[in-house]
């Protein structure tokens, strides 16, 4: 999506979510700005741009506000959407910022009514006098009109900032996390919520760590996981009590003493925490790793990928860049053998799950163009640099990938790097294997 | 030696960063602010456990301290000073915890919430600060001491940790032992934590009971702003300390008590003093101060403004 405005910081995208079919792609951004962009019907008229995204529709989500009480500013900046599924004509998305949770309806209007026997066509009056039959209305078709209109607002639930927001299977209920606690809403109720997980310490100077991201089972609705800022996973069952402050199970890999440094706290933090489509699985993925963790297995994960360990002797520069406290999300492809996320550089990683191959690409306007073929790229570090390869040294820190969405049925993949969103289609295998 | 100016180094970084959360738009992130403050701790943490006397007595460069009022590597000595230093246990229970902030009204019930949470803790986190650190600090005094002791007997190394190549370039060499002991000074340094220019002229140096032979050497601290410019070994060095050291002044007076180490009566009820407007102030209640115990009382100062 090419930002023909200058790019601002208020054009940054903050987040990437695919709908359930796929045929729709929404992305939230800085400036409080969702857009929707919708697939293009595949038809033999154009075969050239079958299945192609473009802009469906774009409204402003959330504005900045002022807590007076509190002299904060609220960013506008929109935190996580979740589509909810599709019960009728109508597509529904939930949108966050740090506090305030809206459910936004969007429309089609294709057709509209003519013939009004009040009425003439520009909505005046008519005078009665020129009346001389009654005819019925009829609809007639005009220009696509997508309307989106907030229909739910879930406003005063968080006191800490809102870092994620998961719609239940059950499609009634949602859950929304901050910092220190977990709300379940009603999808129709706005003036209340049920707290459900409270990890706030009686006295604050106790903190020892907080919730970073959480996420309903997709089958069972009695399920969630949360994840920590020192690296653990709670799998909390709300059939066990109101509160789920007791977890049902604990997912802690025990840290590597060797690897221990100043940092090693900051980089075991997970930042993003995803079930598999199966619900067998999770994924998860802290400052240079993405781990796969089997729902039966708390001790450790079963895999556990790289994705840049070049990154560990600069910890420190990083640290004092505020890149070490990026936050990188991580995806499952549709049939959960793929695992895919984001670095630096432009670069995002994809891991096969099956084969242990992995590889990096770059998202960049070279590489986007129609029916390119994405390159590998190699980081070398030390030793035999091959022709192509970038040094450690000269990776863009600025240039970072933390957003990215895999469609759920096909190999197409939507990266969001910086303020542009780019989308990647593998057309020679468009189904899953 | 390495890890203490490095672990130095990243103390000073991480302060700026919880300094300029306050001016953060959108409010202070309790993540990234948890996740600066586990970093200052360890960095603190390493920074007292490394028992070079060296370190107080002179700067990497080894140089001993026959005190020149110059010396740049007493500047260094001065912050760990500060930090290491256990408040008396006495000021614990003068903080009163802040009060929270009134409860929001709110149409949205939402049991269990509490809407309203208070920055607060600033005074607080001076509490727990004070108690709960006081053991670790301590036993980071007895290491210091020793040393001395050892030296004053005369003849063997002074650094007690031999072996560890590090220290070498800290100023432990067996010649210079007499000089420690002649200088005494070391301890002082901890009493008096350093006294920035902003703290208020009369108020830092009234209160600070330190021996009179301690006094000179508190004066490099002060200047240390003007030093980097006189090109001393250390420059390096003394830009770090002189970052923290602008921190400080631009809190200006209003910490005067807060960094000085006056008689534990004098300093409780200073501190009380500033952080009950700190404490009330509305700003930044989205989060609190997790960690501010395991930070010194300067560094609270920071926290509180």
């Amino acid at each position: 999506m090419p930002s023909h405005r200058m790019p601002s910081e208020a054009d940054v995208i903050s987040t990437v979510e695919f709908n359930h079919t796929g045929e729709l792609l929404a992305t939230g951004d800085k400036g409080g700005r969702v857009v929707i962009f919708q697939r293009e019907p595949e038809s033999k008229n154009t075969p050239h741009s079958q299945g192609e995204y473009d802009v469906y529709s774009t409204f402003q989500s959330h504005e900045p506000e002022f807590d007076y009480l509190k002299s904060l500013e609220i960013e506008e900046k929109i935190n996580k959407i979740k589509w909810l599924p599709q019960q009728n004509a109508a597509h529904s998305l939930l949108s966050t910022n740090d506090k305030t949770i809206k459910l936004w309806k969007i429309t089609e209007r294709d057709k509209r009514p003519e013939g009004y026997n009040l009425k003439d066509e520009e909505g005046k009056l008519k005078d009665l006098s020129t009346v001389t039959s009654l005819q019925v209305p009829v609809l007639k078709p005009m220009d696509l009109m997508v309307e989106v209109s907030p229909r739910r607002i879930f406003a005063n639930g968080h006191t800490y900032h809102i870092n994620s927001i998961s719609v239940n299977s059950d499609c009634e209920t949602y859950m929304s996390a901050d910092d220190l606690r977990i709300n379940l809403w009603h999808l129709a109720i706005t003036d209340r919520s049920f707290n459900i997980v409270d990890i706030k310490p009686a006295n604050m100077e106790d903190l020892t760590e907080v919730i970073t991201a959480s996420e309903f089972h997709p089958h069972h609705c009695n399920l969630f996981v949360y994840s920590s800022s020192k690296g653990s996973l709670r799998l909390c069952d709300m059939r066990a009590a109101a509160l789920c402050d007791k977890h049902s199970k604990l997912f802690e890999e025990p840290e590597d003493p060797s690897n221990r440094s100043f940092f090693s706290e900051i980089i075991s933090s997970v930042s993003d925490v995803k079930f598999s489509h199966s619900g067998r699985y999770m994924l998860t993925r802290d400052y240079l790793t993405v781990k796969v963790w089997d729902l039966n297995m708390e001790a450790r994960p079963i895999e556990t990928y790289q994705v840049h360990d070049y990154l560990r002797s600069k910890l420190c520069s990083l640290y004092e860049s505020d890149c070490i406290f990026d936050k990188f999300e991580c995806a499952w492809n549709g049939s959960d053998s793929v695992i895919m996320t984001g670095a630096y550089n432009n670069f995002f990683r994809m891991f096969d799950r099956n084969t242990k191959r992995d590889v990096t690409l770059e998202a960049s306007r070279e590489s986007s163009k129609p029916r390119a073929v994405l390159k590998p790229r190699r980081v070398c570090v030390g030793g035999k640099r091959r022709r192509d390869d970038i040094s450690v040294d000269s990776l863009d820190f600025t240039k970072k990938i933390l957003h990215t969405a895999w469609h759920p049925a096909e190999n197409i993949i939507a990266i969001a790097a910086t303020n542009n969103l780019y989308i990647f289609q593998d057309k020679v295998n468009s189904d899953m294997h | 030696m390495e890890f203490k100016l490095e672990a130095h180094r990243i103390v000073s970084i991480s302060l700026g960063k919880i300094y300029n959360s306050r001016v953060q738009r959108g409010g202070i992130k309790l993540h990234k602010n948890l996740l600066v403050s586990l970093v200052l701790r360890s960095a603190r943490q390493v920074y007292l456990s490394d028992p070079c006397p060296g370190l107080y007595l002179a700067g990497p460069t080894g140089i001993p301290t026959v005190p020149p009022p110059q010396q740049p590597g007493e500047p260094v000595a001065g912050p760990p000073s500060g930090w290491g230093e256990p408040p008396p246990p006495s000021a614990r229970a003068a903080l009163p915890e802040p009060e929270p902030q009134p409860q929001r009204p709110s149409v949205c019930h939402t049991p269990g919430a509490g809407s309203s949470e208070p920055v607060a803790a600033v005074a607080g986190a001076g509490d727990a600060l004070r108690g709960g650190e006081a053991d670790s600090a301590a036993a980071a005094w007895g290491r210091v001491e020793r040393p001395r002791a050892v030296a004053s007997g005369g003849g063997s190394d002074t650094c007690p940790e031999g072996p560890r190549a590090v220290r070498r370039p800290c100023g432990c060499p067996p010649a210079r032992e007499e000089q420690p002991a002649e200088d005494g000074s070391p301890a002082p340094p901890a009493p008096c934590p350093r006294k920035r220019g902003a703290a208020g002229v009369g108020g830092g140096r009234a209160g600070c009971p330190a021996a009179p032979g301690s006094t000179p050497l508190k004066k490099p601290r002060r200047n240390s702003e003007e030093q980097p410019s006189t090109g001393e070994e250390d420059t390096d060095e003394e830009m770090e300390t002189g970052n923290v050291a602008n921190l400080i002044s631009i809190f200006g007076s209003s910490f005067s008590g807060l960094l000085r180490k006056s008689p534990a009566v004098g300093r409780e009820g200073e501190e009380a003093e500033e952080s009950g407007p700190e404490a009330a102030e509305p700003g930044q209640i989205c989060c609190d101060k997790p960690v501010l115990r395991d930070m010194s009382p300067w560094s609270t100062a920071i926290v509180a403004f």
